[in-house]
């Protein structure tokens, strides 16, 4: 996955290359991790070997009762391995104290996992409270988490889990998770009930989160495009968690280690390329970006300028708020600040198909990218189409 | 103890058979007076909580202080002890009997009066055959509570099993006392058991192999 | 046996637990409207209570009583019955709580968990046995007075709080324990913060049904000479003075409507924000 960044490095808006992101996660070695249940013949997960690189985030993929999420729970010992060693980093984690050792790894779950009796804030910071960190300390981790996660912490600070969306529990989820910085964070199908358009949201904040944090991640889903489009490498598990192919997404795509890989990979796999195409990979427009409150008829004069008929307003942080026309901003003395949630948002690090999809579901033309020092660029659906044309021909030809 | 249930082997079962009776009887009777009341009350929200608030707020009343305010206007005997019993009888049907009804899906009621049948129809052929479950939970509820009701009516002098416990009482210390308090409370929990098997039997008879789970 | 509140009040509790393992996290039930809609409930009560006592006041002050009935109706006797009643229902009720919440903890914990079905259905069945014949049996045992009466009590109304406490902590979404396990917390701080938590208007709600059937069970006391307000309506009975016999039992059932409700506003005011 880094060649691919750095390869297409030279683009100003594009992120660093590979070798410069920033990396806080450590290694996790695992030294024929088996499990087994009494009164089963074969075991769980039999004798797995796997060393995931510090910073990556490695997908497990497989049928449902392979054992990818029994492995994935030996990792913080909700499962308690056989046998075998899991070391973190070049420690040896397997006769620590499994409290203990849970504090130092993220875990995400499902709809977040939150209790719905604590508030957001006490929620994130249980793991700092076990920690022992003080009060203040806690609550401005908090207050940082939710800006990382993208919830506004003096609207969300104070919600319970049920006043959330479900987009939103599973942020807070993620937040929770990274409360006390832990060098790995482990997700085991957290975006698996969610509806698309969300799901695909959060998939693009996970990769803005990874690229600012380089976290080691280790992910569980059944979906294979979930697979390729978040993760550094993918595992391939068969039946007692085999592992049958460990590669890169477009290694696995390009070359199948097994027929069952490619059973599973499905049919369409060289079609699935196409949603290896990010939207760093092609050409964005540079809009005329305000920030809201700004003057009016000083931003038209200089979109009318510029031949510009949109103007993206941002927030004070930079981040899009709204996408109006150069006609609707003519009629107001300032630049409002009213939030569109409609607005079409994509990651640069989005597929073509999330970017179509988000301008589908928001029946607009068009969808704003942001990146690291806030939007990036605009693409519009034609752009979009001529790349994903001119894909299909290179996979066909 | 063995000699004791021996020799009045003749009236311990006629007994136990009107403890049963009276309880088979009232249920029966609540029942019918429960879903009467759940038919009139599930369709208004309003209703349906009074329903609800009246079968919690009767539930708190202790039987044996209903059974002595009902002994001054209908004196000893039978009378105020098949209220009491049928009274506390109806509450936990009453319930579940609103719940069930009010918790059939309004889409199949719709569609039940889509393909024209009538609100009675809809009402006995859709509606109370999917609250049928919840209802009958309640009556096993009502059972279960009723047979120790049953068992302190015998000291209006109602019939059953309860007449054991309190002959027991009145000559404890003496001989049999022990084993007259025994025979009625062991009675009573068996025919409860009983009772419970046969209901969840019917249970199984009368719900739809639709909804059975 | 007395004024079953419980097994109604339970049936339904339980078959929510049951079927639908999701809804401790199921949001969206109760919003701001029916929480007030509950609170009008939880105002019907009280003043039902209320204009009872008045009534009863108002028909002491100006009935005109024998002898006999004016000494059991004294404001002395009077009250020493409903002091008597309530310390009774007050011992039996800690003595309850203080067995049944931590048994009920034990037996939903690690080996103990198998046999939890087996638990919960002796309870179930327990709820058939009659009251009186539980106070006879002990009374035997232990001879007359107070502490069979209280032991009596107890045997009796430890069963809704031992299931309602088992039953509440089941219904906890295993993945929110597992959540919490998942972060670091020891498995006793997940019981004291998401397990006990989550279940405590399940735990509560037994605890106001044995307190109520409490109330009304005591009444039986008097029977092995334990006390209380029973004794108003068993000599009532006897003697064949329907005031008594009517004081005792519109006492007894104002008593347990007060209890009864005071439970409610527990309940409301303890359940957890956020549920």
């Amino acid at each position: 996955m880094s060649d691919t960044i750095a390869a297409s490095t030279g683009d100003t808006t594009q992120p660093p290359a590979g070798n410069e992101r920033r990396i806080s996660g450590v290694s996790i070695r695992l030294e024929g991790v088996t499990k087994r249940y009494s009164g089963q013949g074969k075991p769980a997960v039999d004798a797995v070997d796997l060393d995931i690189p510090a910073g990556q985030m490695v997908m497990f993929v497989g049928p449902s009762g392979c054992g990818k999420t029994t492995l994935l729970k030996m990792l913080n010992r909700l499962v308690e391995p056989t046998s075998g060693k899991i070391f973190l980093g070049d420690e040896d984690v397997t006769g620590q104290d499994p409290d203990q050792l849970r504090r130092r790894i993220g875990y995400v779950i499902q709809a977040g996992g939150l209790f719905p009796h604590m508030t957001v804030a006490t929620n994130i910071g249980l793991v700092p409270g076990m920690l022992k960190w003080d009060k203040q300390r806690i609550s401005d981790r908090v207050d940082e988490l939710l800006e990382l996660v993208g919830l506004d912490p003096e609207v969300y600070r104070d919600r319970y889990p049920r006043e959330l969306s479900g987009g939103q529990q599973q942020r807070v989820g993620v937040a929770r998770a990274l409360a006390a910085d832990p060098p790995v964070l482990l997700m085991d199908e957290p975006f698996g009930a969610v509806d698309p358009i969300t799901r695909q949201r959060l998939q693009d904040e996970l990769i803005r989160i990874q690229e600012e944090l380089g976290k080691t991640i280790v992910f569980v889903t059944h979906d294979f495009d979930e697979a390729v489009k978040l993760g550094d490498r993918i595992v391939v598990f068969d039946v007692g968690a085999r592992v049958v192919q460990y590669d890169t997404p477009e290694a696995i795509l390009a070359d199948p280690a097994e027929e069952y890989v490619a059973d599973f990979v499905g049919a369409g796999a060289t079609l699935k390329q196409l949603t290896l195409t990010r939207v760093s990979d092609v050409e964005l427009i540079h809009p005329q970006v305000t920030r809201a409150g700004a003057d009016a008829a000083e931003v038209v004069r200089q979109a009318t300028a510029a031949g510009e008929k949109y103007v993206v307003v941002t927030d004070r942080r930079g981040r899009p708020i709204s996408w109006p026309s150069v006609a609707e901003l003519s009629r107001v003395a300032t630049v409002p600040d009213t939030v569109d949630e409609k607005l079409p948002v994509v990651g640069l690090r989005s597929t073509l198909n999330d970017a179509l999809d988000t301008m589908l579901a928001a029946s607009q033309g068009g969808v704003v990218v942001t990146g690291r020092g806030g939007v990036a660029g605009v693409m519009v659906v034609e752009t979009v189409m001529a790349a994903i044309q001119r894909t299909r021909e290179e996979v066909q030809g | 103890m063995w000699d004791y249930l021996v020799d009045r082997r003749g009236l311990i079962a006629f007994q136990a058979f009107q403890h049963v009776s009276l309880v088979v009887q009232c249920v029966l009777l609540a029942t019918v007076i429960a879903i009467g009341l759940a038919v009139l009350a599930y369709r208004s929200a309003k209703v349906t909580g009074l329903a609800n608030g009246v079968s919690a707020v009767g539930l708190t009343i202790p039987s044996f202080a209903l059974l002595g305010i009902l002994l001054a206007p209908f004196g000893f005997g039978i009378t105020p002890a098949v209220i009491a019993v049928t009274f506390y009888a109806t509450l936990p049907i009453l319930r579940n009997a609103v719940v069930g009804l009010a918790g059939v899906d309004r889409s199949l009621v719709e569609s039940a009066r889509g393909i024209g049948m009538s609100r009675l129809a809809t009402l006995r052929r859709v509606e109370l055959p999917l609250a049928w479950p919840v209802i009958l939970a309640g009556i096993r509820v009502s059972t279960q509570m009723v047979m120790g009701i049953a068992a302190i009516a015998a000291y209006v002098l109602g019939p059953g099993l309860g007449s054991f416990i309190f002959s027991g009482l009145s000559r404890l210390g003496g001989a049999n006392a022990l084993n007259a308090t025994l025979v009625g409370t062991i009675a009573i929990v068996l025919l409860a058991l009983v009772l419970d098997l046969v209901l969840v039997l019917v249970g199984r008879l009368t719900t739809s192999r639709g909804i059975r789970v | 046996m007395t004024a079953s509140a419980p097994p109604g009040a339970q049936a339904y509790p339980e078959t929510e637990v049951d079927d639908a393992d999701a809804q401790v996290q199921a949001p969206a039930r109760g919003d701001s409207a029916t929480s007030r809609g509950a609170w009008r409930g939880l105002l019907v009560q009280p003043v039902l209570v209320l204009l009872g006592v008045l009534a009863f006041v108002v028909w002491r002050a100006t009935a005109g009583l024998s002898d006999t009935e004016s000494r059991q109706l004294g404001w002395d006797a009077l009250s020493r019955s409903i002091v008597d009643h309530l310390w009774l229902t007050l011992v039996a009720a800690v003595i309850v709580l203080l067995i049944g919440i931590p048994l009920g903890v034990l037996l939903t914990r690690g080996p103990f968990r198998r046999a939890t079905p087996f638990v919960l259905g002796v309870a179930n069945t327990g709820q058939a046995a009659p009251a009186i014949g539980l106070f006879v049996l002990l009374a035997t045992w232990l001879g007359f007075g107070f502490r069979s009466a209280v032991v009596a009590l107890v045997l009796y109304t430890v069963l809704p709080v031992l299931r309602n406490t088992m039953v509440g902590l089941q219904g906890v979404d295993a993945r929110l324990v597992e959540a919490g396990r998942g972060m670091g917390m020891s498995g006793f701080a997940v019981l004291m913060r998401v397990e006990l938590p989550l279940a405590v208007p399940v735990i509560l709600a037994g605890v106001r049904t044995a307190l109520v059937l409490l109330v009304g069970t005591a009444t039986l006391a008097t029977f092995i000479s334990g006390g209380g307000l029973g004794q108003l309506i068993v000599t009532g009975i006897n003697l064949s003075l329907d005031s008594l016999l009517f004081s005792g039992a519109v006492l007894v059932a104002l008593l347990a409507l007060a209890i009864d409700w005071l439970g409610r506003v527990v309940e409301h005011v303890a359940r957890p924000k956020g549920l």
